[in-house]
């Protein structure tokens, strides 16, 4: 497995990224895809000379919870690459694949939403096929080293600097020169790309049948990922809740207390879905643990559908700094530095400083360019929240509902 | 004196202000680039209204007397900048001046000495109200710190020096004065927190340390809104400050420390609820586009997806009205929107905001914060390939497409976003404020009554 610097060093393979219509020659070096390098490097870091969970397939649901919990610490990407894993269980074609990417210790991305110009895989002579179409949404496609582009029923693996692709990149890092006020966005951004496949060759050897039910596999995966990350992020915006509330002194305030009820709510709610998913996971093909879709459905279907509640409630509770809170660099002004702490503080077992910083993490993640791109895009998981409350109920068993139902009305 | 120009205007910042943001010292905002498309969308305010008739003045001055004064009020603060709008609002210091009037004469003769200051000279203010207020629960003296509410540290024969900090000021670093009101009702006791009074910018000891929604980048074509109309919110700090005493407009006087902060507070959420009808109306219309665009507009879940918010626009629209046809005039005069219909209609706005913008961005889908920016459509390399993958549905093009997401993007889901988000729901008071105020000015008793025959007690 390899080190952090040697994966910065792998992504200078002369891969075509743009970024905000500028040939970006080094993705390390860029600003803002450098701060998507640095969270990838971390986790190469953390598994520096064993093998990373994420090549792990879970096939107890022990190992499935394991597995998931490694994947909502670990950068984006590593659920990516899990979920390219996953379809090696669906196809014995996938596993020399999967083989050669674990002796990299590479990182690959799905490329399943079409553009306007949709994928299209034409046959070669040669066995192998040729992409021409574009991909977007695909999350790391910039810093991760193999495309999983599913064109049809044909799913084929494609090097990021391959001939002919072009990745148009985009990213919510924050641009600040001086991004101290950004906690969480200033080292856990991932970007996003646009790829365009511009008559792109690959070899058979790298060219799989199937594709659809890889499709349906990713997408569980995805859903996974997202529910699992939304029961955590239910506990943090409970946590900053209850901690602002506390540093402004208001937690025994009546309608304070309703509104704080209202996110424990929630959060055990999103808590308890994923739980369940977890504790009905199924032995799917392949011998593969996967979490119940059922629960995934409904919990993200419920998660969205008052999140914005939730993070209007957490305004409430916070207050106004949340979006004018002074930056650190404004505490460390020999000037106004001490008197921004001064009036921060609130009581003498709260630091100014501290509170400031709580701000900041609010405002990060649920008042800024980083919580914009993170609620629309878990938001719209699966086709967005109509589309969840449709799959829940495709998903949800109906047969005994209805027998109940009639045997309640005496219906035989 | 005439009305000032763009230029003067951007001349009159040049003071000596002490105004910070992200560390360091601005020395002139019209020159920073955090803050300099913020001075000249003030600047462009001044331009558009500007009249070189020695009595001419901003209609943000008129003391509104009618209904037509108000809708004319109304519309030309819709064709300005957010620091009409604060300026407006603390005109309304003409509002309790019959009342401070009766308490000591000559607070109500510097209140309109003032007013006809700020319209002579044309200059803006700030409404400077919320402190920084320590822990919530406890009393102004009861604080750990004595100076986490605004108070008055000395009284001199020709006038006072303060000291403490108010937070959230819209355009303060971007005004000429700081007008100082009390957060909320004072008790017998804290007199010294009781004050009210007009500080200029420039003034010995006044420190601003600001943040800004406005965007970063050499390139913000991608940010159409907030590249156009951000605005700096200001920390102030007030290091022993000395205010002379045709500036003070409250001092010591508890028992009206709340008509101050009520009547401001009302012209806040006045100006918020005003405009709400037509932003509601504006999502309407990106969401009916957002859906063409997508080719989902005849789709049974889009529809009832609009429709809701097409209620939600239509009572924002009903609560102004009602707030103006239940209006009231006080003795001197001037007329106020009714407090019940404007906190009422204020509550809706921001309780539902967010469920509106969720709706917008179900049906704009995850390209709505992941589209190439103008600059990749403008590229000699790439912008073929933007063109062609981002055709949209029924004609739209990639650069239509790209323009209407990132505006609803800037609007919904980044920074600006997030800024409107937080002090839509915040200005004014927060939501329980909003609640006990509603409640406040109910007709409880008609409504018992109303009751009470219907149940035949």
């Amino acid at each position: 497995m390899i080190t952090g610097d040697a994966y910065r060093e792998s992504l200078g393979d002369g891969r075509a990224v743009w970024l905000e219509g500028r040939r970006v020659p080094d993705v390390t070096a860029d600003p803002l895809l450098a701060k998507s390098v640095a969270w990838v490097a971390s986790t190469y870091d953390r598994y520096e000379g064993v093998t990373n969970p994420m090549f792990r397939v879970p096939m107890t649901r022990d190992e499935l919870r394991d597995q998931m919990d490694f994947l909502v610490g670990a950068d984006r990407t590593a659920t990516t690459t899990a979920g390219c894993f996953a379809l090696t269980t669906l196809s014995p074609e996938l596993r020399s694949l999967a083989d050669e990417i674990v002796g990299r210790d590479a990182r690959m991305a799905a490329a399943v939403d079409d553009t306007a110009k949709p994928v299209e895989a034409q046959a070669r002579a040669d066995g192998g096929v040729e992409l021409s179409g574009g991909k977007q949404h695909v999350l790391g496609a910039a810093v991760v080293h193999e495309l999983l582009v599913l064109a049809g029923d044909v799913a084929c693996a494609v090097p990021v600097a391959a001939e002919g692709v072009r990745i148009l990149a985009h990213s919510p890092a924050p641009r600040a020169g001086d991004d101290r006020h950004f906690p969480v966005s200033r080292s856990s951004t991932i970007s996003e790309g646009l790829v365009v496949f511009d008559g792109v060759a690959v070899p058979a050897e790298r060219v799989f049948r199937g594709a659809d039910a890889f499709r349906d596999t990713l997408k569980l995966w995805e859903r996974a990922r997202a529910v699992a990350e939304q029961a955590d992020r239910a506990e943090l915006i409970m946590g900053l809740a209850q901690v602002i509330s506390e540093m402004n002194g208001i937690t025994a305030v009546p309608h304070v207390r309703d509104k704080l009820s209202a996110i424990a709510v929630y959060a055990k709610m999103c808590r308890a879905g994923w739980d369940a998913a977890l504790g009905n996971a199924q032995e799917g093909p392949g011998g593969m643990v996967c979490p119940d879709d059922a629960y995934l459905c409904a919990t993200k279907s419920y998660g969205s559908q008052l999140y914005s509640d939730m993070t209007h409630y957490l305004h409430d509770v916070a207050g106004g700094a949340v979006v004018t809170a002074p930056t650190i660099a404004d505490l460390e002004h020999p000037v106004v530095g001490d008197q921004l702490r001064k009036y921060m503080r609130t009581m003498s077992e709260v630091q100014g400083e501290d509170r400031t910083r709580i701000f900041h993490v609010i405002r990060d993640l649920f008042a800024d360019t980083f919580g914009g791109w993170d609620k629309v895009t878990n938001q719209v998981v699966d086709g967005g929240m109509h589309a969840q409350r449709m799959a829940t109920l495709d998903a949800f068993d109906l047969e005994p509902a209805r027998r109940r139902a009639r045997e309640a009305a005496g219906i035989t | 004196m005439p009305m000032m120009t763009g230029e003067q205007y951007r001349a009159s910042l040049r003071d000596g202000r002490r105004c910070y943001i992200d560390g360091e010292l601005i020395e002139d905002p019209g020159e920073h680039p955090m803050l300099r498309t913020a001075v000249a969308s003030v600047a462009g305010t001044y331009d558009r209204f500007y009249d070189p008739a020695p009595d001419a003045f901003h209609p943000m001055y008129t003391i509104p007397r009618s209904r037509e004064d108000m809708d004319r009020r109304v519309k030309a603060l819709g064709q300005s900048d957010i620091t009409a709008g604060t300026t407006a609002a603390c005109m309304a210091l003409v509002d309790v001046a019959p009342e401070l009037g009766k308490l000591r004469p000559e607070y109500r003769d510097r209140i309109y000495a003032f007013f006809d200051w700020c319209k002579d000279t044309d200059v803006r203010c700030s409404e400077a109200i919320t402190d920084a207020k320590g822990h919530r629960r406890k009393r102004p003296l009861q604080q750990d710190d004595p100076d986490a509410y605004v108070r008055v540290v000395d009284r001199q024969s020709d006038g006072i020096v303060i000291r403490g900090a108010k937070l959230h000021i819209t355009g303060a670093p971007l005004v000429h004065e700081q007008v100082v009101l009390p957060t909320k009702s004072m008790k017998p006791g804290e007199e010294d927190y009781a004050v009210a009074c007009s500080v200029p910018t420039n003034a010995e000891g006044l420190h601003i340390v600001n943040t800004t929604n406005a965007p970063r980048g050499e390139d913000v074509r991608h940010f159409p809104i907030s590249s156009r109309t951000n605005m700096p919110e200001g920390l102030l700090v007030f290091d022993d400050v000395f205010v002379p005493n045709e500036r003070v407009f409250l001092d010591g006087e508890t028992s009206h420390a709340a008509s101050l902060a009520h009547a401001l507070g009302l012209w806040e959420r006045s100006n918020a609820v005003a405009y709400s009808g037509s932003s509601a109306d504006r999502l309407v219309g990106l969401a009916s586009l957002l859906a063409e665009m997508n080719g989902a507009a005849d789709r049974t879940d889009i529809r009832d997806r609009l429709s809701e918010l097409a209620i939600y626009a239509t009572m924002c629209r009903a609560g102004w009205e009602a707030a103006m046809a239940n209006a009231k005039t006080n003795e001197d005069g001037t007329l106020s929107p009714a407090s019940l219909y404007v906190s009422a209609s204020k509550f809706y706005n921001a309780e539902l905001h967010g469920r509106m913008v969720d709706i917008l961005h179900d049906i704009a889908g995850a390209l709505l914060v992941e589209a190439p920016t103008m600059a990749d459509h403008d590229s000699a390399e790439i912008g073929p390939d933007v063109r062609e993958h981002l055709l949209g549905e029924g004609g739209w093009t990639a650069a239509e497409r790209l323009k209407l997401l990132h505006y609803v993007r800037d609007l919904t889901a980044d920074t600006y976003g997030g800024w409107i988000a937080v002090t839509e729901s915040l200005a004014g008071g927060g939501q329980y404020a909003q609640r006990l105020v509603t409640l406040r000015h109910y007709d409880l008793a008609s409504a018992k009554e109303l009751a009470r025959k219907a149940v035949g007690l």
